[in-house]
């Protein structure tokens, strides 16, 4: 009932305003009548009882006031009534206002952009029904990198001996050939252990997935899509499920197709259970525990936290490094590590997107302290406007609130507007972040990153809003009695000016720091020789049907066959056959790779770390196709086949390193512990194989003839290598119709792509960074024309004085300085603290990089000087007696 | 003439209002004038407070208003108890009942 009559009365209030106003005003007015009535009755003459009764009622409009303040829903009416009134300001000042959501909307948009990228691939949870127990294991030893693929032996013992976790499944990916009549496909195979979707939580859109049977040796052989793969090659087949393609040889059955969720750890188009591998399945594969490329996943069994199941897997690790001594060498530091799935999915990406997301937080709070000098400098003209509606019965709290609506109404502007420019840069930032992770195609504009926009936006209002309207002044009397456009802002605010332009110049000289080492680092890594010449090779992957070729003389005649036919293509200056290539998306992702060697005569005594080398199998013509330079001995010939001696070519890292004071040439080393020996017969210089940021491992090239067949060609031509491809396929298509032909691509094209995250990263910051140094250059700029205007009087002074015009620029300009150079000191401060964390961005260059600090210290003393010297010189324009006319 | 006043306790003006309007409907100053009068002039409410609460117990329900004639002829707002204000003064006489007396023996507990 009483919630019935307060609604009501709500409603009332809201919708008859106007005449609840004059029925209030009439109220009032005829109690004043009442109580004059009153005063003469008990014998005051007219006048003097109005006054007296004027006096005891106080103020009409306070009385009125302090009623509509008791009003149901009167904060409501008040924040419309402030929004209208606010958005009224605004509008009457629409070049402040367009500024002011300018600056906040590049602020705000940056800040959604970054952070749905950052959540899409950092935060969100995995959108698997099993996601946050899921965990990724990696074998690590001394110095190799951390991320060694496990063997099945080693599948095995972690499967068979955990305690904490519920399952154990491996994953490797391949290309394998998908037959048809005429046609041959190379599909992206995942082959995986039976339990793989169930472990991850994943249940089938169509058919069903793997079966404990499907993976037995002799069961038949099934596929399960990827909807993706279903989609886009097989038109979204709805009757797919029973399906019979041809693969290594064998009848593949589609049993099922996967719902269009992310797949991890990479996107694949069909999926195997291990049994059906080739490779994987092999006798000869499954004996050997060196034989390691499978990534392992597991599931937290409930309610185990990570450390227990990292100290398990931890004391399964030594029992298994006791086992087998022969493997792993006491001094190997054998050990592995568990760590979230979903963390480990992003984990290259997370230092970049951290450090982006602080570069915009930045921004923002640089457009902040902006748009407060912005505000502060506007409220000074509004000095009186505030005034009049205090003396008219405004409470303090109540204009602080109408500021406050101001900024939020312009911060939420801007925030619209910030959401309508991240919306178009958020494809490009995918593409970006998808270098990275797989997860970035998980990024998107949600619920969760408009919320953080509204907030965000809201947030940044509240901040440009406080400061000034906390400082609007108390003494309303003072403010009344200044003339038009002569109030002075006092001590306290000037000072507030002042440091949020110190703070702006702070923050955006630690953004210029960040965007200049960037910057210098990029430089250096342009400026790395490669070690060989990209220019005008081409490369492409190839894929033979491999259940067609069986013997290694049927690889060796292919190997031949494709270099005879594409050398005698018109246009090809040389042609070699490599497993490997520098810059190869793949190297590039998986680094060098790593195995032993023993060097005659030079037995590893118990204690040592057994050397290890990257091992790339070429064929003759690379080294000449690559242009990287011979050194000693002699390169490949068409004679290093399978009957000749055994040889192989060193870079030239591992003669320094292995044979420092000795000539390598000559030398014999082995990798199957002195069974067989391999003379080194020629040194060549190193070559930046997998990425110009990493340092030359040691390289071990043997002949292809006499390590297996390389997938990849490399044509060097001495025209426009893309205008000659298809007189290379067609070539390689004369040698075998089945023998699959993609990726192909430039070298100059490979190696500008392998710097495309330091390149994009490089330059988001200098866009920070530059946006940064304009907002505080207009920040700067802004203070010291509201200086000189407020001090028109006081220079016409000392101009009046005697005081030239010079000197009284040099004295405010001097002024000016001293708040960028305060400002800079606090920048340096800052940027030596917080530059370390780029360090693991950084190429050759140390976060505290002296030329780096110099130069960008240098930029900031200019631009900042100008950006007092262009409103200082308004001085020289005073007329002295004009000014001191002014009144 | 103007007795010692005593500042109004949280509540208690309402109380008097009620009171005032329980025989006849009163404009404001009428109200005013009345709360002196049934308080021996120790409470003397000022438009500031008196306006605001009655628009207040409007809202709640408690009072309605119409404008009418006063003695000589003005026009004013007169304001009058509903069922749900008798019910409130009741309450409210009740619980005053029991806070007076409580402190009272407060008080004179030695």
């Amino acid at each position: 009932m009483r919630w019935f009559a307060r609604f009501a009365s709500l409603f009332r209030n809201l919708s008859h305003k106007q005449e609840h106003e004059q029925e209030l005003d009439q109220e009032v007015s005829s109690y004043l009548d009442l109580l004059t009535e009153e005063k003469i009755r008990d014998g005051m003459a007219p006048d003097a009882a109005r006054r007296a009764a004027r006096l005891e009622l106080g103020g009409v409009e306070q009385v009125k006031e302090q009623v509509r303040d008791v009003r149901v829903g009167i904060w409501l009416e008040t924040l419309l009534q402030d929004i209208r009134y606010g958005a009224r300001v605004l509008r009457n000042n629409p070049g402040f206002s367009l500024l002011v959501v300018l600056t906040l909307a590049l602020g705000i948009g940056a800040n959604t952009a970054i952070f749905s990228v950052v959540y899409g691939v950092l935060l969100r949870p995995l959108p698997y029904s099993h996601g946050g127990q899921l965990v990724v294991a990696h074998q690590h030893t001394l110095g190799q990198s951390a991320d060694i693929p496990f063997s099945y032996k080693e599948v095995l013992d972690y499967r068979e001996q955990t305690k904490t976790l519920d399952a154990v499944v491996e994953y490797h990916s391949m290309y394998f050939l998908l037959l048809g009549d005429d046609s041959a496909e190379r599909v992206r195979t995942a082959v995986v252990s039976a339990n793989f979707f169930d472990v991850l939580g994943v249940k089938p859109l169509l058919g069903r997935t793997f079966l404990a049977s499907d993976e037995s040796q002799n069961a038949d052989a099934v596929l399960v899509l990827s909807y993706q793969y279903w989609q886009s090659h097989q038109g979204g087949d709805a009757n797919i499920v029973g399906k019979v393609f041809h693969m290594n040889n064998r009848p593949h059955t589609v049993i099922g197709v996967l719902p269009p969720v992310p797949q991890y750890p990479a996107e694949n188009d069909v999926y195997m259970p291990t049994s059906q591998c080739p490779f994987r399945s092999a006798q000869t594969f499954m004996a050997n525990r060196r034989n390691r490329m499978m990534t392992v996943f597991g599931r937290l069994k409930p309610g185990v936290p990570l450390p227990t199941a990292q100290a398990d897997l931890s004391m399964i690790a030594s029992r298994v490094e006791s086992a087998n001594p022969d493997v792993y060498p006491k001094a190997d530091g054998y050990g592995v590590a568990v760590a979230p799935l979903r963390e480990d999915l992003a984990r290259r990406a997370r230092t970049t997107l951290l450090v982006l997301l602080g570069a915009a937080a930045f921004v923002l709070l640089i457009a902040c302290a902006n748009v407060a000098n912005l505000m502060l400098a506007r409220l000074l003209k509004r000095e009186r406007e505030l005034a009049v509606r205090s003396a008219l019965g405004a409470t303090r709290a109540r204009l602080v609130r109408q500021l406050l609506t101001e900024t939020v109404l312009l911060s939420l502007t801007g925030g619209i507007l910030g959401l309508e420019l991240a919306y178009p840069t958020l494809t490009l930032l995918v593409k970006f972040a998808a270098r990275f992770t797989t997860r970035a195609n998980e990024v998107r504009i949600d619920g969760v990153v408009l919320a953080f926009t509204l907030g965000v936006s809201v947030l940044s209002g509240l901040l440009f809003g406080f400061a000034p309207a906390l400082s609007s002044r108390q003494r309303v009397s003072d403010a009344l009695k200044q003339g038009d456009g002569q109030a002075t802002s006092g001590r306290g605010r000037q000072s507030l000016r002042a440091g949020l332009v110190v703070l702006q110049i702070a923050v955006s000289f630690v953004l210029l720091i960040g965007a200049g080492l960037m910057i210098r680092s990029f430089e250096k890594l342009l400026s790395v020789d490669p070690g060989f010449s990209p220019e005008r090779v081409l490369s492409l992957n190839l894929s033979p049907n491999f259940s067609r070729y069986t013997e290694s003389a049927q690889f060796v005649a292919l190997g031949d066959n494709i270099l005879r036919n594409v050398r005698a293509v018109g246009g090809v200056e040389s042609a070699a056959l490599a497993s490997n290539f520098p810059f190869s998306p793949m190297a590039l992702t998986s680094g060098p790779g790593s195995v032993n060697f023993d060097i005659e005569g030079r037995p590893v005594s118990s204690g040592d770390l057994q050397p290890r080398v990257d091992a790339n199998g070429v064929s003759s013509g690379y080294f000449e196709t690559l242009r990287q330079p011979l050194l000693r001995g002699r390169a490949f010939t068409d004679h290093d086949d399978a009957n000749a001696m055994k040889v192989a070519i060193i870079n030239n890292s591992m003669a320094l390193h292995r044979f420092a004071s000795e000539d390598p040439v000559g030398k014999r080393i082995s990798f199957d512990s002195g069974k067989t020996w391999i003379t080194i017969a020629g040194v060549v210089g190193d070559a930046r194989e997998y990425g110009l940021e990493r340092t030359v491992s040691d390289e071990v090239y043997l002949p292809a003839d006499q390590a297996g067949f390389g997938g990849s060609l490399l044509v060097r031509t001495t025209v426009d290598p893309m205008s000659i491809t298809p007189l290379i396929r067609k070539a390689l298509h004369d040698v075998d119709p089945q023998l699959a032909v993609d990726q192909v691509e430039t070298l100059e094209y490979l190696q500008h792509e392998s710097l495309a995250s330091p390149r994009i990263t490089t330059i988001l910051l200098g866009i920070f960074a530059g946006l940064a140094l304009l907002i505080s250059a207009s920040g700067i700029a802004g203070i010291m024309a509201l200086t000189v205007s407020q001090r028109t009087r006081e220079l016409g002074i000392r101009m009046a004085l005697g005081q030239s015009k010079s000197s009284v620029v040099r004295m405010v300009v001097r002024q000016g300085l001293i708040v960028a150079l305060a400002g800079t000191a606090l920048g340096l401060i800052g940027a030596m603290i917080l530059a370390r964390l780029l360090s693991s961005l950084l190429y050759a260059t140390s976060p505290t990089d002296i030329s780096t600090f110099a130069a960008v210290s240098l930029l900031f003393i200019v631009v900042a000087g100008l950006a007092c010297f262009v409103p200082a010189r308004r001085v020289t324009t005073i007329d002295p007696f004009i000014a001191l006319r002014q009144e | 003439m103007a007795p010692e006043q005593t500042p109004l306790l949280q509540g208690t003006l309402d109380l008097l209002i009620l009171k005032s309007l329980a025989l006849q409907e009163m404009h404001g100053l009428g109200i005013a004038r009345r709360v002196g009068q049934i308080t021996s002039e120790t409470f003397q409410v000022k438009p500031g407070s008196l306006f605001p609460a009655l628009h207040r117990m409007e809202q709640e329900g408690w009072l309605t208003s119409t404008w009418g004639e006063s003695e000589n002829n003005r026009r004013a707002k007169y304001y009058r108890l509903t069922k749900a204000g008798r019910r409130q003064l009741e309450t409210e006489t009740e619980r005053w009942g029991r806070i007076s007396l409580a402190i009272a023996q407060a008080l004179e507990t030695p």
